[in-house]
């Protein structure tokens, strides 16, 4: 191509306010898809990340009553070519009664309760790393932890060790793991450190009441048990649902609380020996009303699930053929064997949903790019007819005419895409920041730059206004008011959290760019700039050089 | 001076470099036919200066488009070297708008985003591709600057049209025309928007070009301007008188 038309697309972009003008358009046009997408996006991979590291790639439940031999099962699964380990669990609702307030009149909350094996479950899940009170991991950290909260400066590394066990080691009593939020003491602060509301509330000095209520066969609530737990320290996951309701104590206490321990079965039909008791004709074994698989590396939770359930299905075929067991576990079709995905299917569905809903409403915005740098170059057509029939008379061909043109709207689009992602990706990598200074008062010297801004703008005005300027007056007086409009409405701005945790199920907003949709929708708007400018481009094409020579 | 009113196209005409003959040309103004040119004829020998002459609405500058390939006429022919300009196919056409034609308007037709020195190299940047203009640019360029130094605008180079006056922007136009070193110059009315002193140096400076051999069409409505000519072809109403 020649090289006149680089030289006046270059002069036309720069010397111009209408194509910097068409360019912020589709730079905002792009930010504002790439941002959006990239937050759904960001939550939707949390929500992903968060559901492997919580549970494991392959959930087997069987709810209430759990299932019996979980221990042979779990020896069966360890066989399985795709599982790297696997781990029991009993999932229960139940009553906490905290330490706090003084005096007899403690309060008491709803909690989820999973009794775990730590050791395994640490192998399935990351347990480890959603510990919150552990020594530091490097002399940097050490030193942030000192200037954070006060409570992570002594030292933690008994209570990250009790953890661990789930237990206290020094008095080897069961201890409980408490989710970040589950307390009313840990106050996020808006750097995401936390602060104690109330030192002396401070959980790991303290013990629980946990009470959980038994369920029969027969679906019937039994004798509730309680039983004290020391709090041995507290886990952090990032998922807020999580952190305000889940408990950790030992399955075996769980188990026990929940009378889904190994008991002996007696027969109630014989005659009780002299102490009463009827005469023992076997043993019930214990159960878990979930077993968290986790697939080896290369191996996906689909796969996994499906070796999981044909173990299943012969587990159960061999308990059901052995007359020696009592307690015959439940049939695979009443067993739920799912992988993560599945599990959190019905959050993960919805934002899925959304974000494809966003995309195609947002792609409206492609069109108002188009529409708009077709209005923009369809006056820059007729405003340059002259120059047309200029060019058409020292040489320049129609397709050099055409291209002019067509390259102006390529530069827009790729200029416009180009400070679109530039502008996503700050506001993307800062989104967090933003929403924290959205959340304080607006600090006293933006707003008064703003009112010496607008003062400024109303001297202008006044000037304009003694020169008789009529556009000057109008421009500079909307000036005036916008820059007062803003200076006001930051004096009474109070701060006011947009993403509240409790409702957007993350602690804090996904700050990750979605390179992917990011250049997909830059090509788009490229695409879409193109297109616009190519029906007054071709127009421009079209115009005969003489009539153009004589446009006025 | 050779006028072929009604004759036969003078292709073979020996010594004729551009020639228009018998030359047809209507503008449809909405309903209404307005024919401009009726069976005009013109030829143009080589190192010729030619002024047409005629009134305003006469079919001069028409002509002139006609002779430049800017416009294609509705019956007749033009001519270039023998060649039938009006079967040429619209690259061709444009080839020969760069490549052997130099146009001058009245109102200087310089565009208004790129500065004078711009201006000037427009014809090269057009006519050659970018790898010639990688190999060739420094040469472009001097060429450029030397036309622009011999009109007298060598403290112009970076100004852009609108801080120039009306003879400086006429200059450039008249170097813009001349770098490609074409053939033949097609003025039209370039002194008419111009004081007489500016015009007079405008014509001083073709007759300059003229003298160095160049060919010249030049339209105007001035029998004085006319009369540097070395001929002048009467435009009455669409038809050589």
């Amino acid at each position: 191509m020649a090289v006149y038309t680089q030289l006046l697309v270059r002069r036309y972009l720069s010397t111009r306010i209408i194509p910097l003008i068409a360019v912020a358009a589709v730079g905002l046009c792009v930010a504002l898809v790439v941002i959006v997408v990239s937050v759904m996006s960001g939550f939707l991979d949390n929500l992903r990340a968060s559901g492997r590291t919580l549970m494991g790639d392959v959930v087997i439940s069987y709810p209430v009553q759990g299932i019996p031999y979980y221990k042979e099962f779990i020896a069966d699964v360890l066989k399985l070519p795709g599982a790297a380990a696997a781990t029991p669990l009993v999932d229960t609702y139940g009553l906490l009664r905290m330490p706090y307030p003084g005096g007899p009149n403690k309060d008491v909350v709803t909690a989820q309760v999973w009794a775990i094996e730590p050791e395994t479950f640490s192998q399935v899940t990351e347990l480890d790393r959603t510990i919150w009170w552990k020594p530091a991991a490097s002399p940097q950290e050490a030193l942030a932890m000192a200037e954070d909260d006060p409570r992570r400066q002594q030292d933690l590394s008994g209570l990250y060790e009790d953890a661990k066990v789930l237990r206290e080691r020094a008095t080897d009593r069961p201890g409980a793991l408490l989710g970040m939020h589950v307390s009313i003491v840990n106050q996020r602060q808006r750097d995401g450190s936390y602060r104690p509301r109330n030192s002396m509330w401070w959980m790991p000095n303290h013990e629980i009441t946990v009470t959980l209520v038994p369920i029969s066969e027969k679906g019937t609530v039994s004798q509730s048990n309680s039983r004290v737990f020391k709090v041995v320290n507290e886990v952090m996951s990032g998922v807020f649902q999580v952190d305000k309701n889940r408990v950790f104590i030992p399955l075996k206490e769980g188990q026990e609380l929940l009378r889904l321990d190994e008991a002996p079965i007696v027969d109630t039909t014989a005659v009780p020996d002299a102490s009463g008791n009827y005469p023992v004709i076997g043993t019930s074994p214990a159960r878990a009303t979930q077993i968290l698989v986790r697939a080896k590396e290369g191996v996906t939770p689909d796969e996994l699930r499906v070796q999981v359930a044909e173990a299943y299905e012969q587990f159960y075929l061999q308990k059901s053929a052995d007359e020696s067991v009592r307690t015959r576990p439940p049939a695979a079709e009443y067993v739920s064997i799912m992988t993560w995905e599945q599990r959190l299917r019905d959050l993960i569905a919805p934002v899925e949903k959304e974000r494809q809903m966003m995309r195609i409403l947002f792609s409206i915005t492609y069109l108002v790019c188009a529409g708009l740098i077709l209005a923009i170059f369809w006056s820059i057509v007729s405003e340059k007819t002259r120059d047309i029939g200029i060019l058409r008379a020292i040489g320049a061909s129609r397709m050099g005419v055409l291209w002019i043109f067509l390259r102006y709207g390529l530069t827009i689009g790729m200029v416009g895409s180009g400070v679109g992602i530039a502008l996503a990706w700050l506001v993307i990598r800062n989104i967090n920041a933003i929403h924290m200074a959205l959340g304080n008062d607006a600090p006293p010297w933006l707003y008064v730059t703003f009112f010496l801004l607008a003062a400024g703008s109303a001297a202008l005005t006044v000037r304009a206004l003694t020169r008789s300027r009529i556009l000057s007056v109008l421009l500079w007086t909307v000036a005036t008011l916008a820059l007062v409009g803003i200076g006001t409405g930051l004096v009474l701005h109070r701060g006011f959290l947009i993403w509240d945790p409790a409702v957007y199920y993350f602690a804090t907003i996904p700050s990750e760019m979605d390179w992917g949709n990011a250049w997909i929708t830059a090509v788009g708007a490229i695409v879409f700039s193109v297109l616009g400018a190519a029906v007054p481009a071709a127009r421009a094409a079209d115009i005969d050089p003489v009539r153009a020579l004589r446009y006025e | 001076m050779t006028m072929h009113p009604h004759s036969t196209p003078p292709h073979a005409a020996e010594g004729v470099l551009l020639s228009a003959c018998d030359v047809v040309r209507t503008y449809r103004m909405g309903r209404v036919e307005v024919p401009v040119l009726k069976n005009a004829s013109i030829d143009v020998k080589p190192g010729e200066w030619v002024a047409i002459l005629g009134s305003s609405g006469s079919g001069k500058s028409t002509l002139l488009h006609l002779l430049g390939g800017l416009d294609r006429a509705d019956s007749g022919t033009v001519t270039f070297r023998g060649e039938h300009v009006g079967g040429y196919s619209q690259s061709r056409l444009d080839r020969y708008r760069n490549e052997h034609i130099g146009f001058v308007f009245q109102f200087y037709h310089l565009l208004p985003e790129l500065n004078v020195l711009e201006n000037t190299l427009l014809p090269a940047t057009i006519g050659i591709g970018r790898f010639e203009w990688m190999r060739r640019q420094g040469e472009i360029r001097d060429r450029a600057r030397m036309l622009l130094e011999r009109f007298g605008l060598s403290h112009r180079f970076r100004h852009r049209p609108a801080e120039l006056s009306g003879g400086e922007r006429q200059r450039v136009a008249i170097a813009r025309a001349l770098m490609h070193n074409p053939d033949v110059l097609l003025a039209d009315e370039p002194t008419g928007n111009l004081d007489a002193k500016t015009g007079d140096t405008i014509l001083d400076m073709i007759a300059e070009q003229h003298r160095a051999g160049l060919t010249v069409v030049m339209v105007t409505h001035d029998q004085w301007i006319a009369a540097r000519a070395d001929r002048t072809v009467h435009l009455v109403d669409g038809r050589v008188a």
